[in-house]
């Protein structure tokens, strides 16, 4: 009594503790990420990986693009300049870029100074090989009528070289400058373009940003519809949003149905209002699970919440298996049938996190993050039944006669007939079956198993891509040198084979510092050929009237610039669209060179191999490698929690009961897989961690069924409905749109059908000790 | 001089601006008032004209060139179309402004030059001018008509930020047609367009015809 006053007490206060801790942990933007780039393993070989991972993912991650079409061109820069300044109010930007606007004094001294570290490579190869054809050109152009206007005087740059470089560096994108404006147009499908950049606030993944995002997007979309325009969005928030859209409406369809069936379960079973009690347990679950994940995570995954809702389905069993007893254990007192059941309880709340464990071994924090709910949600919901529940339930009078005992009652009957059959005979039979199915098995270990983005998105993407022929990928090479020339160096030799590879088709472009400045000997070379160019090679410029002086001191200037460094070129307003590709590393510094358009990659692999100092950094391409070594780490890890849960078992049972029960699990698990294999689903590393879960939990219904406390028809009947509350969480999770979920609840669906279907298999050995033992127990007690 | 109000509220207008090109149609109407001409008023009386022939003589005045460049030809306006521009000297080089840009005659047909930002402006520029987009042309420049003893003259001053660290003005001046396009860059380097020899009456050659599409 005293224990049981001071166990409320203590399990009251650590509520009253979680619910303070929730209060906190929401009181500001919900700790809710959607951001589908954060479900990928996160351990990176070094620092500097990291920081270039970072820097190349923050477009991806935080920009929204948008171009508003028109055909009329007034029009398009009309409905950008409106949309600009409403979204420049939205809290959730810090900027929402239209303008461009360069301080072109600095572009002109930038020019000037770099003249010849700038100079593109085929320019300046031209330059050296053919210096007539060069100022020729140069001679032109001064004499062309519609000649382009440069930032750099005439005089100032006789050569012409400041036109090359701009000309060179203009972007690698279809988009054009407005100098009215400075906004970026492009005109594509008869149609003018106009690019919109929102660039979201830190944090942009909280659970809010993405909605409002979309939202956003999608008012602006009928607004500029209603001018006749056309909008078209893309980026990654926008993906984050559809997906928590999914999730969301998945976890309260799943989670509804769950619940509801659940209810009608207990309800038809027991046939007493009180009985809903057992819901407590979940809703205690959720909350520690919730509270847990975000004390260690700093936030929760929806991907999480939608698994962790199915969790419901275990935790409703703690309170259900002893409220179960209730069928036989005649006088029902919640003390005692607590006390009948506890060991077997607190057995199962361990063998099940044990199986979760395992799950937090996998280098996927969304995996991690999920074995941490699970394991503080079944704690919480474990403490809830045995600590707040019982008291709930004094006095709680038991129907005189459940529905589900008769079920129950009927299949131990049935099941007594059926033992006639040599059981190991018929076990070894199932075994056969089920490898048979495994031998049929295949494995899909790629990206497709994760996310099913959006068609309606993609097909966005693409369209936004092709009019502002900007395609960001997540794929980019790493270039590290000891100076900051060695890293120039070796992304140019780098940029040479990706040039060709351009030229082949299939990369679209590349961004790299080298496009930007030369190294220092391409410099000095260059500036050693102008000093030595030969003495007709001015002609063309004289004959338009240069005075010979200006030309000489032209040459004289240009030979005596000093070398520019990265550094450098990355500090003047020419250097901006490469300033995120420089880093400063402990050893030195490193490059990245970033791609437009994605490529295999294992050409891309290729392409770096026998480069020094470059690396191919992939996430998504290298997470098929990781899926499968994880796998096959999954597998390992399922085989040890088999033997250590043997163990346990043994040490509990002895030896041969120890293995009966794990052999409900075990064939569960080969049957599951073989029924897969015969269907031509494919076999997937949430397959695994399905049937990890799967043997976690046969293990219970193994354990409950051999210990058959109060008699087998009556364990029985808590089994079924332990097991139709897991069908109804798990098992609904077959029906998500999430490749991922779906595999998941495939597994767990199918394993626990089987592992039900099996566990009466155990204990009939000892069943009628047991029964006995049992039976004789309420009146000693 | 004054400063037009941009006619918020009057619908948009597309009628033809005078400005230089198209303003060579000119010698058609020759009874201006000299005291009180508007923009309007300007723009109509240069539209009245559908096709101009003329020659030309373009400057460049480079700074640190003693003399100027120089390059000479002839043109023709067709209001609805484009601009023909041939240059005889220094080369010969024919070129055309239509809606889609500027282009040069190759061996092979005619190739558009590339569109760098700032030669994309100056082409779409020349087209705001030559269809008469008022609209588009003070939404870049503020346009200021004035009266001088003779004739009129229309500057246009840039209105952002970025066109005025290219261009500090263009000014065009005309009497009875445009006679004068001068272009300030920045950088103090100035392009300046005269056009003689306005004929307004000349129809166009089936080359002609075929250059511009009609």
């Amino acid at each position: 009594m005293v224990s049981e006053r001071l166990a409320l007490r203590a399990f009251l206060l650590l509520v009253v503790v979680m619910l303070a801790t929730a209060a906190w942990q929401w009181r500001g933007a919900a700790p809710v990420s959607a951001n589908l780039l954060e479900l990928l393993p996160d351990e990176m070989p070094s620092l500097v990986e990291q920081q270039a991972v970072t820097r190349i993912e923050e477009p991806l991650n935080r920009e929204l693009l948008v171009l508003v079409g028109h055909a009329d061109r007034d029009q398009v820069l009309k409905l950008a300049e409106t949309l600009q300044a409403q979204w420049a109010q939205q809290p959730i930007f810090d900027k929402v870029q239209w303008r461009f606007q360069p301080d072109l004094d600095a572009v002109r001294k930038q020019l000037l100074d770099g003249r010849l570290a700038y100079l593109p490579p085929a320019d300046a190869a031209q330059l050296i090989l053919d210096p007539h054809d060069f100022v020729h050109a140069r001679a032109s152009e001064l004499q062309n009528p519609f000649g382009a206007t440069s930032p750099v005087a005439a005089q100032d740059d006789w050569l012409g070289l400041s036109a090359r470089i701009l000309k060179g560096l203009i972007n690698p994108t279809r988009m054009q400058t407005d100098l009215g404006t400075g906004a970026l147009v492009s005109e594509y499908d008869g149609k003018y373009w106009t690019l919109l950049r929102g660039h979201t606030r830190v944090n942009a993944f909280d659970l809010q940003v993405p909605a409002q995002a979309a939202e956003l997007v999608r008012q602006a979309r009928s607004q500029v519809a209603a001018d006749k325009g056309e909008l078209l969005a893309t980026g990654g928030m926008l993906y984050a949003a559809a997906a928590s859209d999914q999730a969301t409406r998945e976890m309260s369809l799943m989670g509804s149905i769950a619940t509801a069936g659940s209810l009608f379960l207990l309800l038809g079973s027991f046939r007493r209002w009180r009985a809903v009690m057992v819901m407590i347990p979940v809703a205690a679950g959720v909350l520690s699970g919730v509270v847990v994940c975000v004390a260690i995570f700093g936030k929760i995954h929806v991907l999480t919440l939608v698994l962790g809702m199915s969790l419901t389905g275990v935790t409703i069993d703690y309170a259900m298996h002893y409220l179960s007893k209730s069928f036989t254990l005649r006088p029902w007192n919640v003390r005692r049938a607590l006390a009948l059941v506890l060991p077997g309880l607190t057995l199962s709340m361990l063998t099940s996190s044990l199986g979760y464990l395992t799950l937090a071994w996998a280098p996927f924090p969304a995996l991690r993050q999920i074995a941490i709910f699970s394991m503080a949600s079944l704690a919480g919901a474990y403490l809830c039944a045995v600590c707040l529940l019982p008291p709930l339930l004094k006095g709680f009078k038991p129907a005189g006669h459940s529905p589900l005992l008769d079920v129950a009652r009927f299949l131990v009957r049935s099941l007594r007939r059926i033992r006639r059959l040599r059981s190991y005979t018929s076990l070894a039979l199932l075994l056969l079956l089920g490898l048979g199915g495994i031998l049929m098995l295949h494995v899909q270990d790629d990206l497709r198993q994760w996310v099913a983005p959006s068609r309606a998105l993609q097909e966005e993407a693409r369209q936004v891509s092709v009019i502002t022929g900007y395609q960001p990928t997540s794929q980019f090479f790493l270039v590290t040198g000891a100076t900051e020339n060695e890293v120039l160096q070796r992304q140019a030799a780098l940029s040479a084979r990706l040039e060709r590879a351009r030229t082949a088709g299939g990369l679209q472009g590349y961004r790299s510092v080298d496009q930007l400045v030369s190294p220092v000997e391409r410099q000095q070379a260059l500036a050693a050929t102008l000093t030595t160019l030969p003495a007709d090679a001015m002609a063309p410029l004289a004959a338009l009237g240069v005075p010979d002086a200006s030309l000489h001191e032209e040459i004289a200037r240009l030979g005596a610039l000093p070398a520019v460094t990265p550094s450098q070129a990355l500090a003047g307003p020419l250097g901006e669209a490469w300033r995120p590709l420089w880093l400063q590393t402990p050893d030195g510094f490193a490059g990245l060179t970033s791609l437009q358009g994605r490529v295999g990659s294992a050409e891309l692999a290729a392409l770096a191999k026998d480069l020094p100092g470059v690396k191919l950094v992939d996430r998504l391409g290298s997470l098929s490698e990781l899926f499968s070594s994880t796998r096959q780490t999954a597998s390992w890890l399922m085989g040890a929690a088999c033997l250590v849960m043997g163990a346990l078992l043994c040490f509990y049972f002895g030896l041969r009961d120890g293995l009966h029960i794990l052999a409900v699990p075990v064939t569960s698990i080969v049957l599951t897989l073989g029924v897969l294999g015969y269907t031509g689903q494919p076999l997937t590393l949430f397959v695994l961690f399905g049937l990890i879960l799967v043997l976690t939990i046969g293990v219970d219904y193994a354990i409950f069924m051999f210990e058959s406390i109060s008699g087998r028809s009556t364990t029985l009947a808590g089994v079924i409905l332990d097991a139709g509350t897991t069908l109804l969480s798990f098992g609904l999770l077959a029906l998500s749109d999430t490749p991922a979920v779906r595999s998941f609840g495939l597994a767990v669906g199918l394993g626990i059908t089987f592992c039900f279907l099996l566990s009466p298999w155990t204990g009939q050995h000892h069943a009628r000790r047991a029964t006995a033992t049992v039976l004789a127990r309420p009146k000693t007690l | 001089m004054m400063t037009t109000p941009r006619q918020a509220t009057s619908p948009r207008r597309r009628t033809l601006i005078a400005l230089g090109l198209a303003c060579l149609i000119g010698g058609a109407t020759s009874s201006l008032p000299a005291h009180a001409l508007d923009l309007d008023q300007l723009a109509a009386q240069l539209a009245s004209v559908p096709m101009v022939h003329g020659k030309f003589v373009q400057e460049k005045h480079l700074r640190g060139l003693p003399k100027p460049l120089l390059s000479e030809g002839r043109f023709v306006l067709a209001r609805a179309r484009g601009l023909l521009w041939l240059m005889d000297t220094p080369v010969k080089q024919d070129y055309r402004i239509v809606p889609t840009g500027i282009e040069q005659r190759t061996p092979d047909g005619w190739k558009a030059i590339r569109q760098q930002a700032g030669l994309a402006q100056q082409s779409r520029l020349f087209t705001a001018v030559l269809q008469g987009d008022r609209t588009a042309l003070e939404r870049d420049f503020t346009l200021s008509l004035g009266t001088p003893a003779t004739g009129w003259q229309l500057d246009l001053a840039p209105k952002s930020a970025m066109l005025k660290q290219i261009f500090t003005r263009i000014t065009i001046t005309g009497a009875q047609h445009v006679e004068r396009i001068e272009m300030s860059e920045t950088q103090g380097d100035r392009t300046v367009v005269r056009m003689m020899g306005n004929n307004a009456s000349q129809p166009a050659s089936p080359q002609e015809k075929e250059d511009l599409g009609l």
